[in-house]
């Protein structure tokens, strides 16, 4: 077997508090080739903390601790913060939910691309330019001059996260963490934009964890899903295969969910089990 | 029970006029559930606050249980019509506790038994009474959310609007508040008017809907024709496509969920 790109063991995350001890992530383990996984939970399942962990991004007071958490060879817990920038833009990157919230809403959006780029690349200010220019293309801008100089607030959110997107892609990640990429958008522009994700992803062979609520989307987009529950997951199982789950959780979860296909009345509900958060 | 006929509600002027909805009509027969759904700017939200009086009608009728709703609304359409919001975390107030939020309506309206009203408005929701002094930061999403519902409730309204009630809320606890609101509707004979984004929400609560873009009215259906698949508009169908979550046009794709 290939070795694979990420390999994650027994994660924690714990924040201390004056009230005590909140244990975000409590024993996570996987390993992802080059490959869509995804990881689906409610709030407060621990799915975000577990990106966030993986670059290095828990805020404090956050405490994050594995047995191994390893990136192409690199021990991301014990590499020197210099490396670690060095990894974080360059070779593992993340799209976040709302790019009203991600993006610096003082420069423009070519501006910012430009500035990730040359983080991580030696090249000159024209040469930056032109391959943020291509990235804009590349996420099917409408004129990529014009965007390349406009604000974060002169466009669309469904803009604002294709140009999260370019500049999350214009370094050339091998692992690409998506949290939430879409849950702020409208519905015919997610799957626009889930679309030029797809297809980026696909032609540079990257990794790409996809993390969401909805189980439906994840399971549509992803090759595996990790159901998490309280700080743990509770089972993964293949994309494919996600009817036949086996966990009490994760079939709750998917029954509970009003279709248009099918109308039960009342809609199955979560009878949670104490015994899933242990 | 509310008819609203050619509704047009403008804000600003001039250069930053915004002609949030154009000729909108909808009606809904006493006990019936009509639903707006649209995408964001479509007006659905905006529709529902005109009816309330929280937005500038510039033309077009409102009327509710055959009485034509007066400017400033006055307390008998507040003890007719009352609103659910979207985001339970912004509509309670964060310092009154959960009896004071429930109160204020009664003392409004001089309702006498205040005590007796605001247990039985909580037993309602499915809260017991030791949630009586509770303030918001002390409840769940779905909890607040259930207060909310309680607070609107608690005047024995007619008409219940209801902004994109479960957005804000995890799944699970989306199809408790769904249940609820059925409930609700069947015991108490309410019409609800409910805007919401979610097709499949909108189905599950809703008789009868309309598809909003752009202020406009794209298609008038029904929840039955929307689970038939039946659009007449591209924009519906597209928005019944994208319901189904991602659908992969390439090789070796994953299969979709098809719930």
């Amino acid at each position: 077997m290939t070795k694979p790109l990420l390999e994650v063991r027994d994660l924690r995350v714990r924040f201390h508090l004056r009230t005590g001890i909140v244990e975000a992530v409590r024993g996570v383990s996987f390993s992802l080739a080059r490959e869509r996984l995804g990881i689906v939970g409610e709030s407060g399942s621990g799915k975000s903390q577990t990106g966030r962990a993986i670059l290095g991004l828990t805020p404090p007071p956050g405490e994050v601790t594995a047995e191994r958490l390893d990136f192409d060879g690199h021990d991301l817990l014990r590499v020197s913060k210099r490396t670690l920038r060095e990894l974080r833009g360059g070779r593992i990157t993340m799209v976040m939910q709302d790019p009203k919230y991600s993006l610096n809403p003082v420069m423009t959006i070519g501006d910012q691309i430009v500035e990730a780029y040359r983080a991580h690349a030696r090249a000159t200010r024209a040469e930056a330019r032109d391959k943020s220019l291509a990235m804009l293309e590349a996420v099917r801008m409408r004129d990529p001059g014009r965007v390349f100089a406009l604000y974060p607030h002169e466009v669309s959110g469904g803009m604002g996260q294709r140009a999260m997107i370019a500049m999350m892609l214009v370094t050339d990640p091998d692992l690409l963490i998506a949290d939430e990429p879409t849950s702020a958008l409208d519905v015919t522009v997610q799957m626009e934009v889930l679309r030029i994700l797809d297809d980026l992803v696909a032609e540079r062979g990257m990794g790409l964890i996809f993390i969401s609520h909805d189980l439906k989307l994840v399971s549509s987009f992803c090759n595996r899903v990790l159901v998490m529950y309280a700080g743990r997951v509770v089972e993964e199982v293949e994309a494919k295969h996600l009817r036949e789950a086996q966990h009490p959780y994760t079939q709750g979860l998917m029954r509970c969910l009003p279709s248009l296909t099918e109308d039960a009345r009342p809609l199955p509900t979560l009878q949670r089990d104490p015994s899933w958060a242990l | 029970m509310l008819d609203v006929q050619n509704l047009h509600v403008v804000f600003g002027s001039g250069r930053l006029r915004v002609d949030a909805v154009k000729n909108v009509s909808v009606g809904v027969e006493p006990g019936g559930s009509f639903g707006l759904v649209g995408e964001s700017g479509s007006g659905k939200s905006t529709v529902l606050r005109a009816i309330c009086g929280l937005a500038p009608v510039a033309g077009g009728t409102i009327a509710v249980d055959g009485r034509p709703v007066p400017t400033p609304r006055d307390k008998v359409f507040y003890r007719t019509v009352q609103m659910v919001f979207q985001d339970p975390y912004a509509s309670l107030h964060p310092r009154h506790t959960v009896d004071r939020t429930l109160s204020e309506p009664l003392a409004i309206h001089g309702e006498k038994d205040a005590d007796v009203r605001i247990l039985q408005a909580l037993r309602e929701v499915g809260l017991g009474p030791s949630f009586r002094f509770r303030y918001p930061h002390q409840l769940s999403g779905g909890q607040r959310q259930r207060v909310a519902i309680a607070r609107a409730l608690i005047l024995r309204p007619k008409v219940l609007l209801l902004d994109e009630p479960t957005s804000a809320l995890d799944a699970s606890v989306q199809a408790e508040i769904l249940n609820l609101l059925d409930e609700l509707r069947a015991r108490l004979g309410l019409t609800y008017v409910l805007v919401s984004h979610d097709l499949a929400v909108v189905a599950h609560v809703c008789d009868r809907l309309l598809v909003m873009r752009n202020g406009e009215t794209v298609e008038e259906t029904t929840a039955a024709a929307l689970r038939r698949g039946d659009a007449e508009n591209e924009y519906t169908r597209a928005l019944i496509l994208a319901s189904q979550g991602f659908l992969r046009t390439r090789e070796s794709a994953p299969t979709a969920l098809s719930a």
